[in-house]
């Protein structure tokens, strides 16, 4: 008995290939080719090369003979395309003294070899490339713009019709995006809040002028910082899981066995979704402007001597109630758009499990870059209207 | 197949056993599937697994082939112990399986050619000049046109997953090819076509086939031999024909029931010449 490893791991005979020259067929001559050890996948490195018979003065006809221990499907597919060139070469190849089986193969794989691989799609030129992405984008752009008019066109008769709203599925969102985004939201906005307070108070401090923290972090935070910051944490947070949801519904058809049953998507997956965002977002947002300011109190109690209760009753002296709404206005914009931007990459997912994690990386980059640009262009906007 | 010559030899008399499992138990919880239960296949015969819904011929299939670690019980692939084999040993042993899966698990992001020339890669020492030919041959020997190579799984209809997935499987040139539920989902001339090609497979490249499988056609008239899972136990082996003609219930109510009447019916009909597309070497080794 053998053991194991040599069981398992069967001892491969080299491959090899010897001409044998043959006196005894007659009128004409023939060059025969021995075959013989293991031709197998795993020897196959090893096969010798053969040089062109016709080169070594042999005659029109080539016996083959075997001697091999083994012969699978890829050593034969090195016998036929050698086969092909000797035939392409104008010689006759005898395959009478072959074992059957392996005739049988390599008749099999003459039949249906082909004599090239179809080349996959050449990559098209740079110029072609960028062309393709400006396209994409075009089209990308499009397809927002209309998922955005569907949303009007069939969101508002539903906002009308409220009782045909899933409020289920509405109070679901706002817990998973909202509630459980506490944590994370208030962490982040209390720590920025802190930075603006220690950036601002050295400098400030050079002057004497501690206490000007307040105006500082009460206005940056809820203006800018306490709306923008809640909106990014739940485009990476949210938007994603929109996309993946909805991503892996298509794939596995969940989304067409709705269409089948006669639910609307719309009205099921995306409109409950959109609608607790745009509810979600401002909350999460005066809640991330709190903290934002109570970070920046800490800073300022502790590291410039301006006492909670001064922080506390400068506020609303130095920031007026406008500062606070200029800021929430924002929210329900970002959350709408990340919302619309989330469920549409998600149900353009076509085929595969890396389309999805691939639309889902599209999916917070354009939310949160749409989301920087709408606070920008409000800020253009509101220095228009002199805010 | 190839590997005949070279291992055939040196085990225990006539019989070369590619699967040879003892006492396999496969418990999930407290609900035992296999109980105590014994199969053999003999190299290069095509079996088929079958039986009721839950009786656990997925995993056995996976038992079999070492996906699945059995609660009890010894297997021994190609003669080999893999209770006692290590971990470089189980990887050339699983090498030389060749698996289908029962949705075809094609990695989704991958053309044809590139599922087929994954394992390939991970396994073989080749020269990358031949890489490309070498996948194509699988392909074409799984019957699949030329200008399939480049599609994605998705591009492809029901039928052409399946051979895309059995080209894959072939792509390390196994000596054992096990085949989960290969024709379901398939139209009966697609099942047919495929039965063909897996015997026509089997015959030229001398494979040892194992499939699980529903499929009456396949059951009656694509294979060798059939093994029949009942009881947590394999019940029977034997051809369809001769499964149809035992007491056992189970056995009469899979093999001559409402669907299988025609068949057994057409069997019954045909046995003073033998069912001519049923291999004659079967009948010996299951008395």
């Amino acid at each position: 008995m053998t053991t194991a490893a040599e069981t398992i791991i069967p001892a491969t005979a080299t491959p090899q290939v010897r001409w044998l020259h043959d006196q005894h067929m007659g009128v004409q001559q023939n060059a025969v080719l021995l075959l013989s050890g293991d031709w197998t996948i795993r020897s196959l490195h090893h096969v010798p090369k053969v040089d062109t018979p016709v080169k070594e003065g042999v005659k029109s006809r080539i016996v083959l003979r075997s001697e091999m221990t083994a012969f699978d499907g890829s050593a034969a597919l090195v016998l036929a395309r050698w086969i092909r060139q000797w035939r392409a070469a104008g010689l006759t190849v005898d395959l009478s003294e072959f074992p059957s089986r392996e005739t049988g193969l390599l008749t099999l794989l003459d039949e249906r070899l082909v004599d090239s691989a179809p080349s996959p799609i050449h990559k098209p030129s740079l110029l072609a490339r960028l062309g393709e992405v400006a396209v994409d984008q075009w089209h990308e752009a499009k397809s927002f713009l209309s998922f955005l008019g569907e949303l009007v066109w069939r969101g508002f008769p539903l906002l009308l019709a409220f009782w045909r709203i899933r409020w289920r599925a509405v109070l679901a969102e706002i817990e998973a995006a909202g509630v459980r985004a506490l944590g994370i939201v208030g962490l982040l906005s209390f720590m920025i809040g802190m930075v603006m307070a220690y950036q601002g108070g050295a400098t400030l401090e050079n002057y004497g002028a501690n206490v000007l923290i307040v105006n500082l972090v009460g206005i940056i935070t809820l203006r800018e910082m306490g709306p923008l910051l809640a909106a990014i944490i739940v485009a990476g947070r949210t938007g994603s899981s929109y996309t993946a949801q909805l991503g892996t519904m298509r794939i596995t058809e969940e989304i067409d066995a709705l269409r089948a049953i006669g639910v609307p998507p719309f009205e099921i997956l995306i409109f409950p979704k959109v609608l607790a965002l745009a509810l979600t977002l401002p909350l999460l947002s005066v809640f991330a402007d709190l903290m934002g300011l109570l970070g920046g109190a800490v800073v300022a109690n502790y590291g410039y001597g301006v006492s909670f209760s001064v922080f506390f009753q400068r506020i609303p002296e130095v920031v007026s109630l406008t500062t606070l709404w200029l800021g929430l206005i924002k929210a329900p914009v970002f959350a709408i758009v990340i919302a619309l931007i989330g469920c549409m990459q998600g149900l353009r997912v076509r085929g595969s499990a890396a389309e999805v994690g691939r639309a889902t990386t599209v999916s917070v980059v354009q939310a949160i870059f749409m989301v920087i640009v709408i606070d920008a262009a409000f800020s253009v906007l509101y220095n228009l209207m002199g805010y | 197949m190839s590997m005949t010559a070279a291992t055939g030899s040196n085990h225990n008399g006539s019989k070369d056993l590619v699967i040879d499992a003892h006492g396999i138990v496969n418990e999930f919880g407290s609900h035992r599937v296999h109980d105590e239960l014994d199969f053999q296949l003999e190299r290069g015969k095509i079996r088929a697994l079958v039986g009721g819904s839950g009786t656990g011929k997925t995993v056995l299939l996976h038992t079999l082939i070492m996906l699945r670690q059995a609660n009890a019980g010894s297997l021994k692939l190609f003669g080999v112990d893999t209770g006692s084999a290590d971990d470089a040993q189980r990887q050339s042993l699983r090498e030389r399986i060749g698996v289908l899966f029962q949705g075809g698990a094609l990695f989704t992001s991958l053309t044809v050619l590139e599922n087929v020339l994954l394992p390939i890669k991970e396994h073989g020492h080749f020269d990358p000049h031949w890489l490309t030919d070498l996948g194509m041959s699988k392909i074409l020997l799984a019957g699949l046109p030329a200008d399939s190579a480049h599609k994605l799984p998705m591009e492809l209809s029901g039928g052409m997953v399946k051979r895309a997935a059995l080209a894959r499987a072939l792509a390390l040139d196994p000596e054992l090819l096990v085949l989960d539920e290969p024709t379901s989902g398939l139209d009966p001339i697609g099942a047919a076509a495929f039965d063909e090609l897996v015997r026509t497979l089997s015959d030229s490249l001398g494979l040892t086939v194992l499939q699980a499988t529903h499929d009456l056609d396949s059951i009656w008239r694509g294979v060798d031999e059939v093994a029949f899972l009942g009881r947590k136990k394999v019940l029977a082996v034997g051809t369809a024909a001769e499964l149809a003609a035992r007491d056992e219930p189970e056995l009469q109510a899979y093999f001559r029931g409402a669907r299988s009447q025609a068949y057994w019916l057409a069997s019954q009909q045909a046995k003073p010449e033998k069912p001519p597309t049923a291999p004659s070497s079967s009948s010996a080794e299951t008395t």
